[in-house]
């Protein structure tokens, strides 16, 4: 179990800001995911009542999967660390023996560019009676800091991969509107205005890179899914899913873009279709 | 009624032009029933499409009703095409991925107070002879089937005007005889129709035969 402080923790804080919305309370505790084997039960769900050393703490939180230590945790406020602590001599079967005031620990999220072994000199040489500790490397800026610079050139990659799908799938359709020259023509035979072949054209590319973005990221999601766990064992840093209002905007932001790609890329075919001579579209189709 | 006036239409081939219509004045009058005749490659297709504006002529003027087709804009040409004219053509022309209920009512989705009602569908279907097709594909119809429906759908709209290009072609003299019979009786109902065919005893049954020869046409049949 770990006593932390809501407003200033860096662990779980972010965590608590996005999902619970209001202050940890005493009497409340987030647990890890999988803090329930140790509670010796299926599954944590909010809600659920738990007692350590003889204190009630209602659920209110259960974190996703990181594949570090956090999946253990149980996270309390230190004022109900104190409580329990007070308490425990009358209520629980062994006494847990914190005083009021007392920490094992302070974690100090040191700057980016800021040298670790400097911060840790400086505390041991100013705060008299404290072991300093260091993280052997800090995955978690390393890895902020490697992808502050993969950023630029993955941006580049993708916008070369959009421009690639769409000239491919424009070419696509250009096939598609030559192969369907006839069906094309007789359609404008039967009544068809320019408009309604145009629509047509369109409509076909948006429903094709609307299912392939459905499909894109479903895939997605599923490969992600599947390897999370590996990416934080081997990494050594917490895995989470970015709050909801983020998902729920990446993935209409990521329909619309394969939508647009849809329109962009059938623009070009979609106006040859509309401007074929129904007669020629017939006869060149036969 | 339909009138050419020195409507033209030339192409591009290798380099040189060849005329497939070449400056044909002509009038077709309502309620008449023509038969354009000529050997392969004389321009009887290009020019049932000028009367139907499926294709611009290069020059001249084509009219229908005494409006100059070419003068419409997009919408009222497509209108046109949906609500006044019925195309039967020399090949399949039934769009594969629909039944040939819904290749009948395609049309009458696109005309003015169009009768796209399965009922009606069904009544041209019944007319043509194939009422137990309604829900076949055209893939699973023979030929005289094939045509057959798509004599249908150029019925779907009530047209003034019926534009088929060989109609009969390749099928069988009983079907053809039933098709011939479909047109005698449109024709005795006052629509206008205008007939492409390579066979003379088929154009015996018109009440004017016009000759194609080299994009040029003359009237009569040749000897």
């Amino acid at each position: 179990m770990v006593g932390i402080d809501p407003e200033t923790d860096f662990t779980i804080g972010p965590w608590l800001r996005e999902n619970l919305d209001r202050p940890l309370r005493d009497d409340e505790i987030i647990v890890g995911a999988n803090a329930h084997i140790f509670l010796g039960k299926s599954e944590s769900k909010p809600g659920d009542e738990e007692y350590f050393y003889g204190k009630k703490f209602t659920v209110v939180g259960v974190l996703d999967q990181t594949g570090i230590g956090l999946d253990d945790a149980g996270f309390v406020t230190i004022p109900a660390v104190y409580d329990m602590a007070k308490g425990s001599d009358n209520n629980a079967m062994r006494k847990l023996d914190i005083q009021p005031g007392e920490v094992s620990a302070f974690l100090v999220n040191v700057d980016a560019d800021a040298s670790r072994a400097e911060v840790a000199k400086r505390i041991e040489l100013e705060v008299p009676g404290v072991a300093v500790v260091t993280s052997k490397e800090l995955m978690s800026s390393s890895v902020a800091r490697q992808l502050e610079t993969l950023t630029p050139g993955l941006v580049y990659i993708g916008i070369g991969f959009w421009i690639i799908a769409v000239l491919l799938i424009g070419a696509l359709f250009s096939m598609i509107v030559n192969e369907r020259r006839r069906e094309l023509g007789l359609l404008q035979a039967v009544g068809a205005t320019r408009r309604y072949i145009f629509s047509l054209v369109m409509l076909e590319a948006v429903e094709l890179t609307s299912i392939g973005g459905i499909v894109g990221l479903s895939v997605g999601a599923i490969v992600i899914l599947a390897i999370k766990g590996v990416i934080a064992s081997s990494m050594g840093i917490a895995y989470l899913w970015p709050g909801t209002a983020f998902i729920a905007t990446f993935t209409v932001g990521f329909l619309l873009m394969a939508v647009i790609t849809g329109v962009v890329a059938a623009l070009y075919p979609a106006l040859v279709a509309s401007r074929l001579e129904p007669y020629q579209a017939i006869r060149t189709g036969e | 009624m339909i009138e050419l006036k020195a409507a033209t239409r030339t192409y591009q081939s290798g380099g040189s032009t060849i005329s497939a219509v070449d400056s044909v004045s002509l009038a077709v009058a309502k309620g008449e029933f023509v038969a354009v005749v000529g050997h392969s490659g004389s321009g009887k297709t290009t020019l049932v499409s000028l009367m139907g504006g499926l294709t611009r002529p290069t020059a001249g003027k084509v009219l229908i009703d005494g409006i100059d087709i070419w003068e419409l804009n997009n919408i009222e040409l497509a209108q046109l095409r949906s609500e006044k004219i019925g195309f039967c053509f020399q090949f399949s022309s039934l769009m594969p991925t629909l039944d040939c209920m819904d290749n009948v009512r395609l049309p009458a989705s696109f005309a003015r107070g169009g009768r796209g009602d399965p009922g009606h569908a069904m009544e041209l279907l019944e007319t043509v002879g194939v009422p137990d097709k309604a829900r076949a594909y055209p893939s699973e119809l023979s030929g005289g089937q094939q045509r057959r429906v798509a004599i249908a759908r150029a019925l779907v709209n009530d047209p003034q005007i019926i534009l088929a290009d060989e109609p009969t072609g390749d099928l069988d003299e009983s079907t053809e005889a039933d098709i011939m019979e479909l047109f005698e009786g449109l024709h005795r109902k006052g629509v206008t129709i205008i007939m492409v065919t390579h066979s003379r005893i088929l154009a015996s049954k018109a009440q004017r035969i016009l000759t194609m020869n080299a994009g040029v046409v003359t009237e009569g049949a040749a000897d």
